[in-house]
């Protein structure tokens, strides 16, 4: 049977798939909407990047690409064997320009997509926390009175400066990780060792 | 917080109702295992559902466990790990007794879990221990025994990871680290994440060839011939070499037994429960995801209960072993017998009859009419 590999169809798919062609692994065509795409002796499934480390945790894809942010997010038992090096970002506390802010309120309300990380990053600043969990946009959520602050990845802080926001803590850095399941790793050790060389070789050129 | 908002016949999350196949298969798992147990000569403790809160050993499993208020005031806890207790109960009730001990249990241990995939807050768990006794003859019976259990049941396949807490451990015998730096390093080895190992280690704080044999502990894994890369990169740091030693010294033995396809070397492997001191393993085969079980060696748990004796054992999953199976396309004795309908007219006779038919050993429906 061959390898499967979960990939998100989110914005990790372009650097995925250059850095797959540089290492001269098959990968699926862009065109297409199938969910499940057998190229070469690999199987690839494309699925919202907040499942890919599920996915794979399961056991259901041996191995899959997700951002450390979400990995962080989701504490999967999964392998992280190959920082892929792409996919930079930042994971951090963002506020209104100028506001002053999250210090003085007695309960930090924050609007987020990562409302594990979020609340774990105050309470261990010793900050009460009331997390309030998004889907998308969430930089709208200071403005309109939702939450104090949100917690969320920015490249280029552009976003964050069009919404009138300024990131004021970091909280984690943030690239594309190579995951793989913790049976698959012992049991097709063969076949990992191949992917992950060819992958960690591939990043290096 | 439920009150009246659920319905009666509600299940709540994390609990199980096995019927029909699936818990006939079940038993059938269960009786293979058992019968492995005994054949190796181990002895069956069924030990108490709940005890006092602090016999249970690992603080891994603290935020797990269910634990309440006795009517005394006492602190107690449902179990969520067999290991400590019978530890207790080797330690006290059975103190007059000669090591080695060697003894069995099959059972549920019970573990709060957040409502996930996959995760259940009720498992079912059959595992043995060995109590003093030569360490590495303990170690590499307790392996064979894993194997055979396996083999018996008919899972293909399987690997045996074994790692060595020792490894980790000894590295970092002679740093002071804070709790939390050396949770992230362990964590990060653990995850085989050589960035995130580099990242998490202190500037300065640890010798350059401590900090290179981390990282490299994230790519120690694979078949018995790591532990020569392992002896090289580890030479300078004795305890961890000595960690090494025992792993190949059990490797040996097992591959001189026949067992050494289903060997594989993880040196990463360091996280495992938190009173492991030496060889930990974790038993994973092709259709499951996770690990099927897993175990290793405990020294210093049974100091705690004023015994103090070496000790190893292990443990298999029977959600686990049965999803594997299941997926694997091994169905053990999953059909019953079809019964035959006794009865008829006349109570008792009919009670008779049937009584007659079951004095034979045949199955019966028994179906009398007055």
């Amino acid at each position: 049977m061959s390898l499967t590999i979960a990939l998100s169809k989110g914005k990790l798919l372009a650097g995925t798939e250059d850095l797959f062609r540089r290492a001269g692994l098959p990968f699926p065509s862009s065109e297409g909407r199938r969910l499940v795409v057998p190229v070469d002796g690999l199987r690839f499934l494309l699925v919202k990047d907040m499942d890919v480390p599920t996915y794979v945790e399961h056991g259901v894809a041996d191995c899959g690409v997700a951002g450390r942010d979400v990995l962080l997010e989701l504490e999967p038992d999964v392998y992280e064997p190959v920082d892929l090096g792409f996919g930079r970002c930042r994971l951090v506390v963002a506020r209104p320009r100028g506001a002053s802010g999250v210090d003085g309120a007695s309960t930090v309300r924050v609007a987020t997509k990562y409302p594990r990380v979020a609340s774990v990053h105050f309470l261990e600043r010793g900050r009460s926390v009331e997390v309030v969990r998004l889907a998308g946009s969430v930089e709208l959520a200071p403005g309109l009175g939702l939450a104090d602050c949100i917690v969320d990845v920015v490249e280029t802080g552009r976003t964050l400066e069009e919404n009138g926001l300024e990131a004021v803590e970091e909280v984690a850095a943030s690239s594309a990780r190579l995951i793989v399941n913790r049976a698959s790793y012992h049991a097709r050790r063969e076949e990992i060792s191949g992917l992950v060389g060819a992958l960690e070789k591939a990043r290096r050129s | 917080m439920n009150g009246a908002s659920h319905r009666l016949v509600q299940v709540p999350p994390g609990v199980q109702c096995f019927l029909g196949d699936e818990a006939r298969r079940r038993r059938r798992i269960e009786e293979s295992v058992i019968t492995v147990f005994e054949g190796w000569d181990y002895e069956e403790i069924i030990p108490p559902l709940f005890d006092y809160a602090d016999v249970f050993a690992s603080q891994a499993l603290l935020p797990k466990t269910y634990s309440f208020v006795g009517r005394d005031g006492s602190l107690l806890a449902l179990r969520p790990d067999f290991t400590s207790l019978l530890a207790k109960i080797a330690a006290g009730r059975l103190a007059g007794r000669p090591a080695p001990m060697r003894l069995y249990y099959s059972g549920e241990v019970l573990r709060y879990e957040p409502p996930r995939a996959g995760r259940q807050s009720e498992l079912y768990q059959m595992g043995l221990e060995h109590l003093g006794g030569e360490a590495r003859a303990a170690d590499a019976e307790v392996l064979a025994i894993a194997a055979e259990c396996l083999d018996v049941l008919g899972v293909r396949g399987f690997v045996l990871a074994l790692g060595h807490v020792g490894v980790f451990g000894g590295l970092l015998a002679g740093a002071s680290l804070d709790a939390a730096t050396l949770e992230r390093l362990r964590e990060r080895v653990e995850a085989k994440d050589a960035a995130g190992v580099r990242d998490a280690l202190p500037a300065g704080a640890l010798p350059a060839a401590v900090a290179e044999a981390l990282v490299r502990l994230t790519t120690l894994s694979g078949d018995t011939a790591v532990l020569g890369e392992a002896e090289r990169a580890l030479a300078f740091c004795a305890p961890a070499r000595a960690a090494v030693g025992e792993l190949r010294q059990v490797t040996e033995a097992l591959r001189a037994a026949g067992l050494g396809d289903g060997l594989a070397i993880d040196l990463g492997e360091v996280r495992g429960l938190d009173y492991y001191t030496g060889l930990v393993f974790r038993a994973y085969a092709p259709g499951l995801g996770f690990e099927v079980g897993g175990g290793g060696r405990y020294d210093t748990l049974l100091a705690r209960f004023g015994r103090p004796m070496p000790a190893v054992g292990f443990m298999l999953g029977l959600d686990r072993l049965a999803l594997l199976l299941d997926r694997q396309g091994a169905r053990p004795g999953s059909a019953a017998a079809v019964a035959e309908v006794v009865g008829g007219d006349g109570l008792g006779a009919g009670l008779q009859r049937a009584r007659e038919k079951r004095a034979a050993g045949v199955r019966v429906r028994f179906e009398g009419r007055p």
